[in-house]
């Protein structure tokens, strides 16, 4: 299972890498972290022409927050993430989906910005993205765009990057009265979500005043239960209200049926986590007040 | 196309000029005779090639060669000192925690991060650390018995 | 004064001698070995199930830089000697023997079957070379299921054969199955499936081969469970004299059953070598194992139960159907060892058996740790249904089932004595380990709060190494050698057959020399692996530690008698009057007599002795495994269902087990966790998967799961006192029983935690989305 032949850069700047994304274009992946893109290579499912390697952009590196925002930069590694101070007291959300993330080996060097980009519809991060409406910042050659977590994932795999360099990714801070959970089904520990689900619920006296879920694993994408979510606002958190919402999370869905679970198993599963994910987050939210 | 490198591996430095594309699981058995780590799987599953890199466990197969340029690498054979065995490596032969040995240079890395990060850790934080790395013969209960019996003896020194 | 004697090593945990190499990384595996000139070979392989070739064109594969050959099937074909299955011809066939050539060449019969060997400076360029191959297929309708084989209209995998039945059904009764069923108050139908999961050791298969042509000698490094073995099979594929080649294997990643003869692709890597006069290596990469290696236990049961309205076991009438894979490996004999052991430690009056095995579009069914482990699955899972059925406790209808243990034994309807069994010992013991009333209280407060606790035992027996046969070898495979010889340095050195891949056979059996002889553990050196310098062996079978350890005993025995009775000559005593203890010869009662062993080799080396000295301090041991005997034991499993989600937690798992005498307690104890531990993977994560088509669908971890550090608890092990039967040895083998009897009991207790929904399960993988669907069928009552 050995890797195929590729050209390697390993540009020392962001500018250095914005050139090379526009002359290869579609030639060239972006190597960050490497522990989704390496596998696929040596499994020989992706014979990029040229591989870029951004690990040597220190500036693409880091976690910083301001003005009710984290920015994290896309070569941040995972375990950086987990340890960080900042996402922790701001960002309950990813500081609860980073442990699933695979095991500490894949943390050492998996990149927030990596995984991303890849844009698997089973990997944490990205449900993790959507739940948050995160915002993704890229830049190229014609400078730099803004794409919304809603209009990043585009299909299996898929994302809205083009020859572009995704460079950061902000997140909103959690405000004041917001619980979350992270929860996973999974074949064992480390594995790849068959259904996972980002909660984050936001009280206000009370009364459900946002509420977010979003799954992986239920799509060629992670989706937003929109339907559920917006059931909540408004209500007071109740085992019925949650058992409703997880109705409505689950009807029209249509997810993947695989070696792992039927379709019928997963809209199961993403019922109880939708019923179990409600009543965390919410048992944090009163926690936090 | 190659790339020459250099690197420090258990403390001594070391060139090379792999291919772009070799990994460094292959570069560290092939090119500099270190036959320690192990390939059990090459897509990052199996833990077998686990090797320590700048203090931080990593699966040496799903790293290319070239990424290891100017970064401190410590394999099994780092760990002995004078040809003996580490206070890890003793209580795992107290143990008796292998059998087939195949396993073995990617658990013990993975507990030396284990041991240095969670001095204090308990069995299941301990089996959750572990669970990225597969054996096939010995059920996991005297490796985790192996490093429950270092980690007290650090303490007790 | 009297020395006391140096505490004995056989029953202690001694730390083992392979650890210092392994802990180290030091161990010397095959992908380990590097010799000058060496090339990579890798393979060309079929993405199609089934398919005709029609044309394979290798040019732009032999244009690349750094690729030293290619060769077709037609060319390998030439390059060694056509025949049938070599290790069918060796062992016996049930049926008759599939033709076919070493690499295909005119059809490809599995996903991944090879079809061309590409050889180059490095495996990354061999990889290259492959892609470069076109083959051409004509696509042949695929054979996927039992069923489709059994079918006449399904393409027959090997002309030779007509037809896809790779066993032809046969049935043999024992006792009166006919009156047995008539006479019964209750008549019991189930089916049960096993579904197909693999060896999957940590290292693959693989090999380098060297060709000398001065010499025409062919040394072969590998990873095999018997050297010999394998050197029979390269010799006679590669036409050589058995001379002429040597195999040599040093340490071995696991193997489980797998690693046995020499498979195609290393036969086909020797010839390479020899036709280049260059080492050829080849290593299996994890995408080959899963795929090609080798696959087991697919099989089907149809079983009638004829049972007394008491719960008494009377009889069994069972139909088999065995799906054995494409290319012939292991799978044609496991129906005669299931028939065999149908009956298991009980009472059985009638047993009715039949089979067939059919060939499909899938691995080679291999040996797979306790190849016969389906008959303890369904005999321990329908006594459970069974007991249910009649409102008996599962305890307690075993308890009624089990065969008292008598002087003589109760003889199985197959036939074997069922001698020194302690089942009912081991029933009873793991009933106090887990106290099961207190638990089902608990069970029943945790039903009430909407959790899922189930508990399920159960109990087997296996030939490790059985019974003594009337006037035969109590082993499989035969009697058992060993060279012994106290080296001039006073090392006693032990050449075994044995093939240690994990069994730590350097350490257990060198404890036995060690107490045997009379020098401390350290003196002793266990030589294995090189057809050069050991006699014939086989490591499988759980036999090493009756035929390995009694040989052990036995020759270091033979060997104390003849150093004696050199000592006595060197020390002009009476060897009666001499022993050896702690490492010295010393006349008893005497201590300032005492001479080191070490001394009694070097002057036996120096040619210090008088004319009637036998100085060749060396002796051949065979033995026949004694009265032999029976291992088993009962597994107790709890578990808690999440039936929201249908994951499976095990959380506590208890083992009562008779392995006769241990020779090293943590090693056994090891070798059970493993074996429990694939049990565990087998039921919860691990299935070789195939759509309906025979595309392969779990070709890496991602897919085909193995259970992890996580999955697998604690596990509680008790060891009985055995019943000795032979006055010497009475080792008995462990390395499979843990995988034997592991999956039901975690079967029983899956059904038993989903007791409320009213679930039966009568198969064997129980992932969460099927835990679900038994669910939801139960409540829907289906």
């Amino acid at each position: 299972m050995k890797l195929p032949p590729f050209d390697y850069e390993a540009p020392e700047t962001t500018a250095e890498a914005i050139e090379l994304l526009a002359e290869h274009d579609d030639d060239a992946s972006v190597l960050a972290g490497g522990q989704s893109l390496i596998p696929l290579l040596a499994l020989r499912l992706a014979r990029p022409a040229v591989l870029i390697d951004v690990n040597g952009i220190g500036e693409l590196s880091g976690v910083s927050a301001s003005d009710g925002q984290v920015t994290i930069g896309a070569v941040t590694r995972e375990y950086v993430a987990e340890e960080s101070q900042t996402v922790a007291e701001s960002l309950p959300l990813l500081a609860a989906a980073l442990p699933f993330i695979g095991h500490e080996a894949i943390r050492s060097r998996g990149t927030i910005g990596g995984s991303l980009a890849h844009g698997d519809p089973a990997a944490e991060l990205p449900a993790v993205a959507r739940a948050l409406d995160a915002e993704f910042v890229l830049r190229s050659r014609a400078g730099e765009r803004l794409v919304s977590a809603a209009d990043w994932f585009e299909g299996y795999l898929t994302t809205a990057r083009r020859p572009e360099l995704l460079v950061e990714v902000r997140f909103p801070a959690a405000g004041k009265g917001t619980g979350t959970s992270f929860l996973e089904v999974a074949r064992r520990h480390g594995d790849f979500a068959i259904v996972a689900l980002a909660t984050s619920l936001t009280l206000a006296d009370g009364t459900i005043s946002d509420a977010r879920l979003a799954f992986a694993g239920m799509s060629d994408v992670p989706v937003r239960a929109t339907e559920a979510e917006s059931l909540l606002v408004g209500e007071r958190p109740s085992a019925e209200l949650f058992a409703e919402a997880a109705r409505r999370a689950t009807a029209d869905i249509d997810p993947p049926s695989d070696l792992h679970g039927s379709a019928e198993y997963r809209r199961k599963v993403a019922a109880a986590l939708v019923r179990r994910g409600l009543r965390a987050a919410a048992d944090n939210a009163i926690e936090g007040q | 196309m190659t790339v020459d490198i250099s690197l420090t591996v258990n403390g001594e430095t070391r060139t090379g000029s792999p291919e772009a594309r070799k990994t460094l699981a292959d570069f560290l058995r092939d090119d500099l005779d270190l036959t320690g780590t192990h390939v059990g799987c090459e897509h990052g599953v199996c833990g077998a090639c686990t090797v320590i890199i700048d203090g931080r466990p990593v699966r040496s197969c799903l790293m290319l060669a070239i990424q290891a340029a100017g970064s401190e690498v410590t394999t099994i054979e780092g760990l002995a000192t004078d040809g003996g065995l580490n206070p890890l490596q003793q209580a795992m032969w107290d143990s008796h925690s292998f059998q087939c040995g195949f396993c073995t240079p990617g658990f013990v890395m993975q507990a030396t991060a284990f041991l240095r990060d969670h001095p204090d850790g308990d069995e299941q934080q301990l089996r959750e650390a572990l669970s990225g790395n597969i054996c096939r013969c010995t059920g996991y209960q005297s490796i985790i018995d192996g490093v429950l019996l270092a980690a007290e003896r650090n303490r007790e020194r | 004064m009297t020395r006391i004697a140096a505490e004995r090593y056989t029953g202690a945990s001694v730390r083992r001698s392979e650890d210092p190499r392994i802990l180290t990384g030091s161990g010397r595996y095959v992908d380990d070995i590097k010799l000058p000139g060496m090339l990579h070979a890798a393979f060309v392989r079929s993405p199609l199930p089934h398919a005709r070739v029609l044309s394979v064109d290798v040019s732009a594969a032999r244009e690349l830089p750094g690729v030293v050959a290619v060769y077709t099937g037609a060319e390998v074909e030439e390059m060694t000697v056509p025949g049938p299955d070599a290790l069918s011809t060796l062992i016996g066939s049930a049926g008759p023997i599939p033709e076919f050539s070493l690499l295909a060449t005119d059809k490809v019969r599995l996903v991944g079957d090879p079809v061309a060997i590409v050889v180059a400076e490095s495996r990354y360029l061999a990889e290259d070379g492959c892609e470069l191959v076109e083959v051409e297929y004509d696509d042949l309708p695929p054979v996927a299921t039992a069923s489709f084989a059994l079918d006449p209209a399904s393409p027959p995998l090997f002309a030779n054969l007509g037809s896809n039945i790779s066993r032809p059904h046969s049935r043999t009764e024992f006792g009166d199955v006919t009156a047995t069923f008539d006479q019964a108050d209750r008549v019991f139908d189930f089916h049960i499936d096993v579904h197909r999961h693999q060896n999957v050791p940590m290292e693959g298969r693989g090999s380098v081969a060297s060709y000398d042509a001065d010499s025409g000698l062919m040394t072969v490094y590998t990873a095999t469970q018997s050297v010999q073995l394998s050197k029979i099979i390269v010799a006679m594929r590669l036409g050589l004299e058995q001379d002429k080649v040597r195999v040599i294997a040093g340490d071995i990643g696991g193997s489980f059953g797998l690693k046995i003869g020499a498979s195609r692709e290393e036969l086909a890597a020797a010839a390479a070598a020899r036709a280049l006069g260059r080492p050829v290596k080849w290593v299996e990469d994890r995408g080959e194992n899963l795929t090609v290696s080798g696959q087991a236990r697919e099989e089907s049961f149809d079983i009638r139960a004829a049972v007394s309205s008491e719960g008494d076991l009377l009889g069994l009438d069972v139909k088999m159907l065995i799906d054995t894979g494409s290319y012939p490996a292991m799978g044609g004999g496991v129906p005669d060892i299931i028939q065999a052991m149908l009956p298991g430690p009980y009472k059985l009056a009638a047993l009715g058996f039949e089979s067939t095995g059919v060939t499909t579009n899938k691995a080679p069914y291999v040996a797979y740790r306790g190849p016969w482990a389906s008959e303890t699955f369904v005999r321990e899972r329908i006594l459970d249904v069974i007991a249910k059925d009649l409102g008996l406790d599962p305890l307690e209808i075993r308890l009624r089932n089990v065969v008292p243990r008598t002087d003589p034994p109760a003889v199985m309807i197959t036939g074997r004595p069922l001698v020194g069994i302690t089942t009912r010992e081991s029933l009873e013991r793991v009933a106090e380990m887990v106290d099961i009333p207190a638990f089902r209280r608990r069970q029943a407060e945790a039903r009430a709060d909407g959790r899922y606790l189930g508990v399920g035992m159960a109990t087997f027996i296996e030939a490790a190494p059985g019974p003594r046969a009337p006037g035969g070898p109590s082993g499989p495979m035969g009697l058992e050698s060993m060279r012994l010889r106290l080296d001039e340095d006073g090392i006693v050195v032990l050449f075994t057959g044995q093939m240690p891949h994990g069994q730590s056979h350097q350490t257990t059996l060198a404890q036995v020399a060690a107490d045997e002889f009379g020098v401390p553990f350290e003196q002793v050196r266990v030589v294995v692996g090189d057809t050069d310098v050991v006699p014939f062996g086989v490591t499988g079978g759980s036999r090493s530690a009756t035929m390995t350890g009694g040989v052990a005993l036995h020759g270091a025995r033979q060997l104390k008698v003849k150093v004696l009775d050199f000592a006595s000559h060197l020390m002009e005593v009476s060897a009666q009057d001499l022993q050896i203890t702690e490492g010295n010869v010393w006349v008893r009662g005497d201590p300032d007599s005492a001479v080191p062993v070490t001394e009694i080799a070097r002057r036996a080396a120096d040619g210090e002795f008088g004319p009637d000295a036998d100085a060749d301090l060396e002796v051949v041991a065979s033995f026949d495994g004694g009265e032999g005997g029976w291992s088993g034991g009962t597994h107790c499993a709890i578990v808690e269902v999440d039936a929201e989600t249908g994951l499976v937690q095990v959380e506590r798992y208890v083992v009562a087990e008779d392995c006769g005498a241990l020779i090293n307690p943590a090693v056994v104890e090891g070798q059970i966790r493993g074996g429990v531990a694939q049990g565990i993977g087998a039921v919860l994560l691990e299935r070789s998967a195939y759509d309906q088509d025979a595309n392969f669908q779990s070709a890496t971890f991602m897919d085909y799961l193995m259970p992890t550090a996580c999955d697998v608890p604690r596990i509680e092990i008790e060891h009985l006192e055995t019943v000795p039967l032979d006055a010497h040895v009475n080792f008995r083998g462990v390395g499979e029983g843990g995988m034997i009897v592991a999956p039901p009991t975690v079967v029983n207790a899956i059904e038993d935690a989903l007791a409320p929904f009213g679930v039966r399960i009568f198969e064997q993988h129980l992932p969460p989305a099927r835990i679900l669907e038994l669910i939801a069928e139960a409540d829907s009552g289906q």
